[in-house]
């Protein structure tokens, strides 16, 4: 057997088109312009706030933040059968709990261990 | 192949309604999906229910799971050869093949031989638990998995696939790497899928990770935290040398800039040595009388905010 060494990306490397991120989460890019009209899923920052009209949905770009949560939209929507709405507060309260326990975990960190 | 009781693990009879299989089905994803629980060994469960209802909820590939007859859970069984002409798209070796992989490509709604769909390859998720030394220079994996392949002649089967993957430095607890194209083959011209990598630390004696900043506990004797000292401390790059000043109080932080993990594009973290005081027991009696003698002299208060508080309450 082969054995092949592979390059890896981080979450981080991505800069993603609307309909590449649907391709790689598999989404459905209706699904997924609804998740972004109602901010559940949310595209870099690197378009100016104060910009006249907005953007087409076709030159947004996302990140990390956006390939993590919707891949756990793809997630839910199929294994729990969501409607939008549920979707969204489902992602919404996953988000939470992750900065939870980012948090305790860096709680923790802080935290002695060794005491004599 | 071995046979899964697909009924027992939704915890149902055989016959059961399809409403009846669908509340199962409900209840145990909300008790074991990893999205929602953090029950150990939750995900395995849920992956269990899911492939069973994947199979129970279509009644063509209920039909075709009925048909197989009952037979004890985990026993070696081969379909019958009238029962693959009936339902399979392509031939199959049983021996090589996970029940799951008959019905996920089982010939559904009536479609027609040769007129195929096109179906993506599965994303695989796996857990990666390295050593903070490994975040810190990087490291490899070997990964070995085993996916539903056809082969040349068209065959269905199990192919093992074993790949190392690189792991630049710059992980740390919850980061996730993707590995574009590693998941399972596309089926007639769909996309391959992809293989997803999510990072944890394993606990390690002397460092704890919050992100890219390491914490290391840094027990004093109670003179050098008085005194002040210079200390040998341990970090992944290898020992520094840290000042600690005069009068260091217990639980506070010395921040030794950039020798914590190395960030993914560039940097790195901080170290934060948590200070500590230790007292040692005393053994001897010039000691007793050396603490004595400190005691007598000193005319150190070190609860002030008591006295304080009970002036408050009278």
């Amino acid at each position: 057997m082969r054995v092949e060494l592979t390059e890896v990306l981080w979450f981080e490397q991505h800069v993603l088109s609307l309909s590449e991120l649907a391709d790689i989460s598999g989404l459905p890019r209706a699904v997924l312009e609804e998740l972004l009209d109602c901010g559940a899923i949310a595209p870099l920052e690197a378009v100016p706030a104060a910009l006249p009209v907005a953007l087409p949905v076709t030159e947004l770009r996302f990140g990390a933040s956006a390939l993590r949560a919707a891949r756990t939209a793809h997630r839910l929507r199929v294994d729990f059968e969501l409607d939008i709405q549920a979707l969204a507060v489902a992602l919404s309260l996953v988000a939470r709990v992750e900065e939870l326990e980012a948090q305790l975990r860096e709680l923790r960190a802080r935290q002695p261990q060794r005491v004599r | 192949m071995k046979f899964k009781d697909y009924y027992a693990s939704l915890g149902l009879a055989r016959g059961a309604s399809d409403d009846a299989i669908k509340k199962a089905y409900r209840r145990l994803a909300r008790k074991y999906h990893p999205d929602v629980s953090k029950e150990a060994g939750a995900e395995e469960k849920f992956k269990e229910v899911a492939e069973a209802y994947q199979t129970l909820k279509d009644p063509e590939k209920r039909a075709a799971y009925d048909q197989l007859g009952s037979h004890p859970a985990g026993q070696e069984f081969n379909p019958p050869p009238d029962w693959q002409q009936q339902y399979s798209d392509a031939p199959f070796s049983a021996d090589e093949l996970d029940l799951s992989d008959l019905f996920a490509h089982l010939r559904g709604g009536g479609a027609t031989r040769g007129a195929r769909r096109s179906m993506p390859g599965q994303d695989y998720e796996i857990a990666a638990a390295i050593s903070i030394e490994d975040a810190f220079h990087g490291t490899q994996i070997d990964l070995d998995l085993n996916m539903p392949e056809y082969d040349e002649r068209g065959q269905l089967r199990r192919v093992p696939r074993a790949f190392k993957a690189r792991i630049p430095k710059g992980a740390t607890d919850g980061q996730r790497l993707r590995l574009p194209g590693k998941g399972g083959k596309g089926m007639n011209g769909g996309r391959d899928g992809d293989l997803y990598l999510n990072i944890s630390l394993r606990p390690h004696p002397l460092y704890r990770a919050a992100g890219h900043d390491l914490y290391l506990d840094l027990p004093l004797a109670p003179w050098e935290a008085v005194l002040g000292t210079a200390i040998e401390v341990p970090t992944p790059a290898g020992a520094v040398r840290l000042k600690v000043p005069a009068g260091t109080q217990a639980g506070r932080q010395l921040r030794l800039p950039q020798r914590g993990l190395p960030k993914p594009k560039e940097g790195h973290g901080d170290l934060y040595a948590v200070v500590q005081i230790v007292v040692p027991s005393v053994t001897t009696d010039s000691q007793r009388e050396a603490y004595q003698k400190l005691s007598d002299l000193s005319g150190f208060d070190p609860r002030p905010h008591f006295a304080a508080e009970a002036g408050h309450a009278r």
